[in-house]
């Protein structure tokens, strides 16, 4: 048994989990924050994933919140005191569509995104394959394309966050898990693998899990698990500066600066899982290689995993549950490029119960019990 | 109706079970990424090369008495050279790869018999080239009858240094030094063991003596501490260390040369097994993360069998006496396996087994590998040649507690490259221990494909 203290608990060292510790702790206002995590570092979805952001959305909430995370990956580096950055890529993404309906959502998308600032642009089949070489022309009919969006390393990000966090004092523990939630008078009772922790307020940040903490307290929050896999290449030369996003195909292909291809292709599944599966590359190879038939000729290295989380509308959930100090961010898939404006968001609801925030209060966890449903155009694609 | 086999590995042990289970009625196939049957131990040049004859005579005699065997049989055997098995999970679900072509394989049972590659032990100066381990020296002299060098370095422990020094010597090749980590006599107390493997003793002593006889000067206990050079190699340094890996002042010794071949021992290609999801031990002397395995080779996964080297090193003899052992099992149905009178059947061929691992021990202790071995790199040396990866880098990783492979793989990218670890993760294993008391090392998580496959080979599936 070890005897743990904090004022705050953030279950989940992701990068939701770790993001919120950071902007937290750099209030500096003398609260005892401690994030467990059951797992490895970067072993949930936040080591897992695509490694793409991008502030192409529909939705003026998608592309604030995403403007918002892409402006501080810029300054990570610096922000976060992390010499080695965070392989920051700006290539942009290039949204395809091989149907005329797809190219019309785009379009419409665009007009939004022009009026927050976006510099999209919407391209023809022509002008993609002449910024995209290796695509393959059969029924592309055009793209859109933002110089902005592009990646960076999700382990660099965690690790550049859980150093950060830790040298603001905040305690960062792996290999323990937080098995429940007791509501003693004004503050909770965690059952901690190692022990019980009291605290006076706890955020979940453990994703397609939360329900698992939140539900034996009568707290319904409505998300599943969402498993996919995905595979990368031996580093090829140059030849896909932009990730590309196939909304026919629901892969997304990202190639990063040591030329390793990283495609994630998506198929109804259901589970937990992040075993790889036979069948996966025999699924997955065919369909990228129609996507980009010149790459046909690169080695594969790798497959793997993993599992992040969805609602019933796509959209994050963030915010105070209906009990009082007991908060939840789940990511609802995308949680990588949104995780940093998610950090701040919370910390600034947790910290000075600021809920005025116009993102937080869209995708408060109570909307699906009120019927509320967020529709963003883009979604349901890679 | 007969049952299915799927051999992976043509080496003694993969050669052995095909053969083996083909004799009791199974229908077997066995893929080889190789060009010719063999394995490691029984390599074979290019026909056109003819046969070799740098091994000692009785290796020469058993190598052409299986590959004669093999040749008999193979016409009842669906043999599949330069074939990779990249991924597997379970005998029904295996994958393998030729040129640009796919197949998803299903069986009643599949015999892993991958076996072994060597450990490096990363120095200042290791990947210049020049130096090299004694496979790839072997290899060479064996498949391309060239010389690894004019003037060649031989270091390391275990018994290979000097079965390569004596193959070079044999092979009209030059010794600048012999550096034996351990004495020639380690190993030597265990009598019953030396009796047991007596046969493979007399070659050993064969090779011994090509050594001694040669005048090549011989520099027990030292190791090479530094490769000097820059495109190609021109010196090592050779030196004593204490115990705590620190060079011992005055003993380093510059040696000239253009060829330095090195091998520190073992590491079993077990990442099929775990990637089928097999039950694993770590066992760092005789190969790392083995798959547990019983006398006949079944694995904790069923109807994933393994036989040979990759479930721990036992050297040639073995592997070929397992190869029957396992492949007699495979080919067996449940009931008939499940019968008494089946491991009766064995008895000899199981005690056979038993007395040469006895012989193994006698090796083991020539293998010790002292952790001080791991402290002669400094934070510029490469550990992960794939992605560019240093100490330093390591060192960086370990200091926020990256100490298990899978956070020490996501920390530095160590791992993630063309090999898939196979080099740097016996290195990442001993350094985390040695730098942060990181022990035991936990196993890095299984992930296809365990070798790269061209997108358009995997597009490119025929049915299996
Ligand atoms: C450099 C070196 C030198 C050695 N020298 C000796 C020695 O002198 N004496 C001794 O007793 N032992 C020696 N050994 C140990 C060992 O190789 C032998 O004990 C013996 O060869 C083991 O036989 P095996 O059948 O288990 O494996 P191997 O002979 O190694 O055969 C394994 C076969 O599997 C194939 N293979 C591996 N992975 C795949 C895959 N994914 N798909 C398809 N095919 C695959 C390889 O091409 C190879 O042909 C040496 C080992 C090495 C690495
Ligand atoms: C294949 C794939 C590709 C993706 N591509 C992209 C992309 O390109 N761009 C993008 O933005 N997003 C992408 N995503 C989604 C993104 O990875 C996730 O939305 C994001 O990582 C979620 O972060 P998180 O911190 O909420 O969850 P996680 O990173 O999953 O962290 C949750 C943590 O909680 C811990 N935990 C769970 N239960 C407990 C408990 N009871 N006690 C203690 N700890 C617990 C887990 O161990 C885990 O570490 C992808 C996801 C996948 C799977």
């Amino acid at each position: 048994m070890t005897n743990r203290t904090a004022d705050i608990l953030i279950v989940g060292a992701g990068a939701f989990g770790l993001s919120c510790a950071w902007w937290m702790a750099k209030r500096r206002d003398g609260s005892r924050i401690l994030v467990v995590d059951e797992g490895e570092f970067a072993g949930g979805a936040s080591g897992r994933n695509g490694a793409g952001f991008r502030m192409q959305w529909g939705l003026e909430l998608n592309i604030r919140l995403c403007q918002e995370s892409i402006k501080f990956f810029e300054s990570a580096a610096r922000e976060l005191d992390y010499p080695p950055g965070i392989a920051l890529k700006q290539d942009g993404y290039l949204v395809l569509a091989h149907s005329e309906k797809a190219l019309k959502t785009l379009e419409a998308a665009v007009r939004t995104q022009h009026r927050f600032g976006v510099p999209s642009e919407v391209l023809d089949a022509k002008e993609c394959i002449k910024l995209v070489p290796p695509l393959g022309r059969e029924r592309l009919r055009g793209g859109s394309f933002c110089a902005l969006d592009g990646s960076a390393s999700p382990f660099l990000w965690l690790d550049a966050l859980l150093r950060a966090c830790r040298r603001q004092g905040v305690d960062v523990v792996y290999g323990i898990r937080a098995r429940s939630i007791e509501p003693v008078e004004t503050r909770y009772r965690v059952q901690l693998d190692d022990g019980p922790v009291d605290v006076a307020k706890i955020l979940i940040c453990t994703d397609w899990a939360a329900p698992e903490l939140l539900a034996p307290l009568g707290i319904d929050v409505r998300t599943e698990p969402l498993p996919k896999e995905i595979l990368v290449t031996s580093p090829a030369p140059p030849a896909v500066k932009p990730i590309l996003v196939s909304l026919e195909h629901k892969i997304a292909v990202n190639q990063v600066d040591r030329g390793s291809v990283i495609f994630t292709v998506s198929r109804a599944r259901s589970g937990t899982t992040t075993r790889s599966t036979g069948d996966f590359l025999s699924f997955a190879a065919p369909k990228i290689v129609d996507l980009v038939p010149g790459l046909a000729h690169v080695p594969v290295l790798r497959a793997w995993g993993g599992v992040s989380s969805v609602t019933p509308d796509m959209q994050p959930i963030i915010g105070e549950t209906e009990r009082e100090g007991l908060f939840v961010a789940v990511s609802s898939y995308r949680g990588f490029m949104t995780s940093p404006a998610v950090g701040r968001i919370m910390a600034a609801m947790v910290l000075d119960g600021d809920t005025n925030d116009p993102i937080a209060s869209a995708l408060h966890p109570r909307r699906f019990a009120a019927g509320e449903m967020i529709i963003e155009p883009l979604l349901n694609q890679e | 109706m007969a049952r299915s086999i799927i051999v992976v590995g043509a080496g003694p042990a993969g050669l052995a079970a095909a053969m083996q289970a083909e004799g009791q009625g199974a229908r077997v196939t066995l893929v080889d990424e190789g060009q010719r049957p063999g394995g490691q131990i029984y390599r074979q040049g290019p026909p056109a090369l003819g046969r070799e004859d740098i091994a000692g005579a009785a290796e020469l005699r058993r190598k052409h008495k299986l590959l004669e065997a093999f040749e008999r049989a193979r016409v009842r055997i669906d043999y599949r050279p330069n074939t990779s098995a990249f991924a597997l999970f379970g005998p029904r679900d295996i994958h393998v790869a030729s040129g640009d072509q796919t197949q998803v394989l299903s069986a009643d049972g599949v015999i892993l018999a991958s076996g072994v590659r060597e450990v490096a032990v990363p120095f200042p100066g290791w990947t210049t080239p020049g130096v090299m381990y004694a496979g790839g020296a072997q290899s060479l002299i064996k498949s391309q009858r060239t010389l690894p060098g004019r003037n060649v370095v031989v270091a390391g422990c275990g018994p290979l240094p000097i079965v390569v020094a004596a193959q070079i010597l044999r092979a009209g090749g030059k010794i600048a030094a012999f550096a034996p980590l351990h004495s020639l006599t380690a190993g030597v107390g265990n009598l019953t063991g030396l009796w047991h493997g007596r046969g493979v003793v007399l070659e050993g002593l064969r090779y011994l003596a090509t050594v001694m006889k040669s005048g090549v000067a011989r520099l027990t206990g030292f190791v090479p501490i530094r490769a000097r050079g820059i495109d190609r190699l021109e010196s090592v340094v050779l030196a004593r260390l204490d115990a705590a890996g620190a060079v011992e002042k005055g003993s380093e010794r510059e040696i000239a040369c253009d060829a330095l071949v090195i091998n520190y021992g073992f590491a079993a290609n077990s990442e099929l097994a775990a990637l089928a999801g097999a039950r694993m031990r770590h066992e760092e002397l005789i190969g790392g993360w083995l798959p547990e395995v019983d006398d006949f080779g079944r694995t904790s996964v069923e109807g994933v069998f393994v036989a040979g080297d990759m479930a721990g090193l036992r050297g040639a003899l073995v592997a070929e006496t397992e190869g029957c052992l396992v492949g007699a099992a495979a080919a067996a149905s449940p009931e008939i396996f499940a019968k008494r009178s089946f491991e009766q059947s064995w008895h000899k061929e199981l005690t056979h087994r038993r007395r040469l691992c006895e012989f193994q021990k006698v090796v083991r202790a020539m293998l010790d590998r002292p952790r001080a071995l791991w402290a002669i790199a400094d934070d510029d040396t490469m550990i992960c040649r794939c992605e560019n990866v240093n100490l330093g880098h390591l060192r960086f990783a370990f200091s926020a507690g990256h100490l298990a492979p899978n956070t020490i793989k996501r920390s530095t990218r160590a791992a993630m490259g063309w090999c898939g670890g196979r080099t740097c993760l016996p290195m990442i294993a001993a350094l985390a221990e040695l730098h942060a008391k990181a022990s035991p090392f936990a196993m890095m998580t299984p992930r296809p494909l365990a070798r790269p496959v061209p997108l358009s080979a995997l597009a490119n599936q025929t049915k299996g």
